[in-house]
């Protein structure tokens, strides 16, 4: 039986300042501001809290804390997604104007940027724990560390990814011919 | 495009990371709010009716299927029409029942996201069952050729509530199957309930009332009908009707709740075949499942007046000969509590108009 005992301030707060901008980086890469990714690890944070450490009894904390944050930023990328348009066009402003994009040039910038919310699209799209694992593999985290934060086998992590990125492909390409489709029937008709 | 035209890893790898988050702002920030949620209204603070709209809540919201075809413009609706009994493997509940991790997730789910429209007054005592009938809003019917020492009228309870689909799922973990998924659709919809008013009949030396466990309690106190409350010095003389119109249920057509239910069987111990079974068995428009623990209570299916009902009987120490029919008749759901074999239960029943 799992106990829940409460925090001491100061160990969160420890456990907050440890890993709370890793957390943020890794939403943020779903995510369309840096206001919306800390939005939802603070959210993860006080989940924590309320939570107790009894939710620790089944692993480490960073463990923990990474499986709930990716789930709720795929789940809040799912949401915008369903949120239309208007929203992709502020994701695409807000991807532009930040400062990490090595982009100068106004087209290499635009044209990432589009590349970026296809993305996005794609895995809003993808089942939530497909996304979440594409998410943290692309995150930099080793098939060890996904093993411990998903909760399943390490030996299964590689196919598990694998047919995640084919599933992703598919529906990445399925995207990238209807916009292609779209740009011609929109030319048409201008012209 | 062709396929080899794309690197999947190219293009996940250029999701942009953000800037440097002030960490010592947000701290300040969440601190704030870990302060704030320490004066949450705690589970035992709320009113024993609003307890019992929150057990119909998670009987529906564990058990109720296909909905998703009711063609309703907006919302699908769940009526009760018939009742049936969920035989669960008591080792799994007892886990969760003694869960604190768990017991707290729920307790939040009910201070956060469930909200009363207008919280009930104390159930009102009324003298007959023509002021009961008024009261309530639908036609009382009494045992015949008894009194009733006590009658008393519960309000409607209207309650809606927000899912949260990372908290439901922090639930399904504690519950020991991160295996399980609740599904994304659900995050964000809202689950409208409401709970007509009902009354209450007390036959017999009733004692006064105590609260009563968990497992003490009957299908009427878990689902509102009953007071949460047992008698101390009763004797065996003590009968309780209670009657309830239908309470109903209303699911945005985005949710699924077919998904929902796999997930709570499975996580109430259920295996995925089991849970699929059962589901495809049951007409849950229609129909109200009671979980019961197995090797705890026993139950059989009864004849009520030419309507099928559910008997159930406690296997507690000290609880024997208590019986607790239940049977929707014309929409009304009755709870009978009392003691005897099942002849005097029947018998009662019969009794009653």
């Amino acid at each position: 039986m799992v106990m829940a005992s409460t925090w001491v301030e100061a160990d969160f707060e420890n456990v907050f300042r440890e890993h709370f901008e890793r957390l943020v980086r890794i939403a943020r890469r779903v995510l369309h501001s840096d206001a919306e990714a800390e939005e939802v690890c603070a959210d993860t944070f006080l989940k924590l809290y309320r939570s107790g450490q009894g939710v620790l009894a089944g692993g480490a904390v960073g463990a923990w804390l990474c499986r709930v944050t990716t789930r709720a930023s795929i789940d809040r990328l799912r949401r915008n997604r369903r949120r239309g348009r208007r929203e992709e066009q502020e994701e695409l402003d807000a991807d532009a104007s930040s400062a990490d994009d090595g982009c100068h040039d106004p087209l290499s910038r635009l044209m990432r940027d589009e590349r970026i919310a296809d993305v996005r699209s794609a895995l809003a799209r993808l089942k939530p724990v497909k996304a979440q694992l594409l998410l943290l593999r692309h995150s930099g985290l080793s098939y060890q560390e996904i093993a411990a934060i998903m909760q399943i086998k390490p030996a299964s992590v590689g196919t598990t990814l694998a047919r995640a990125e084919a599933e992703f492909s598919a529906i990445y390409q399925k995207q990238h011919r209807l916009d292609k489709r779209t740009a011609r029937l929109e030319i048409a008709k201008e012209g | 495009m062709k396929k080899d035209d794309i690197n999947t890893g190219v293009l996940l790898d250029e999701l942009p990371q953000g800037g440097k988050p002030d960490v010592s702002a947000a701290w300040n920030r969440l601190r704030g709010r870990m302060r704030e949620s320490h004066g949450r209204v705690p589970l035992r603070a709320w009113s024993l009716a609003a307890a019992g709209a929150l057990s119909v809540a998670v009987v529906l919201v564990v058990t109720v299927a296909p909905l998703r075809a009711w063609a309703e413009d907006l919302l699908a609706i769940f009526r009760v029409e018939h009742v049936t009994v969920l035989d669960l493997n008591s080792s799994s509940i007892q886990g969760l029942e003694n869960n604190q991790v768990f017991n707290q997730a729920m307790s939040h789910i009910l201070s956060d996201n469930v909200t009363i429209s207008e919280p009930p007054r104390p159930p009102q005592p009324v003298a007959d069952a023509a002021t009961a009938s008024r009261l309530a809003g639908f036609t009382v019917h009494l045992i015949a050729g008894k009194t009733p020492n006590s009658l008393m009228v519960r309000d409607a309870i209207i309650a809606q509530m927000k899912l949260d689909r990372d908290r439901l799922q922090s639930i399904v973990d504690e519950a020991g199957r991160n295996d399980l998924r609740i599904p994304g659709s659900v995050d964000g919809a809202i689950i409208g309930l409401r709970v007509p008013a009902g009354i209450l009949a007390s036959y017999g030396n009733c004692g006064e009332p105590v609260k009563m466990t968990f497992k003490e309690k009957g299908w009427g106190a878990r689902l509102g009908l009953a007071p949460q409350t047992a008698s101390q010095h009763a004797d065996d003389t003590c009968t309780k009707l209670s009657e309830l119109p239908s309470p109903t249920a209303s699911f945005p057509q985005e949710v699924d709740p077919a998904e929902i239910a796999q997930v709570g069987l499975q996580a109430a111990g259920l295996s995925p075949t089991e849970a699929a079974n059962f589901t495809q068995t049951v007409d849950w428009t229609t129909t109200l499942v009671l979980p019961v623990l197995h090797g705890q209570t026993t139950y059989e299916n009864v004849n009520v007046n030419g309507i099928e009902g559910i008997l159930l009987r406690p296997r507690l120490a000290g609880a024997s000969g208590r019986f607790d029919l239940l049977w929707v008749d014309n929409g009304i759901v009755y709870s009978l509590m009392g003691t005897g074999d099942d002849t005097t239960a029947i018998n009662l029943a019969s009794q009653i108009e």
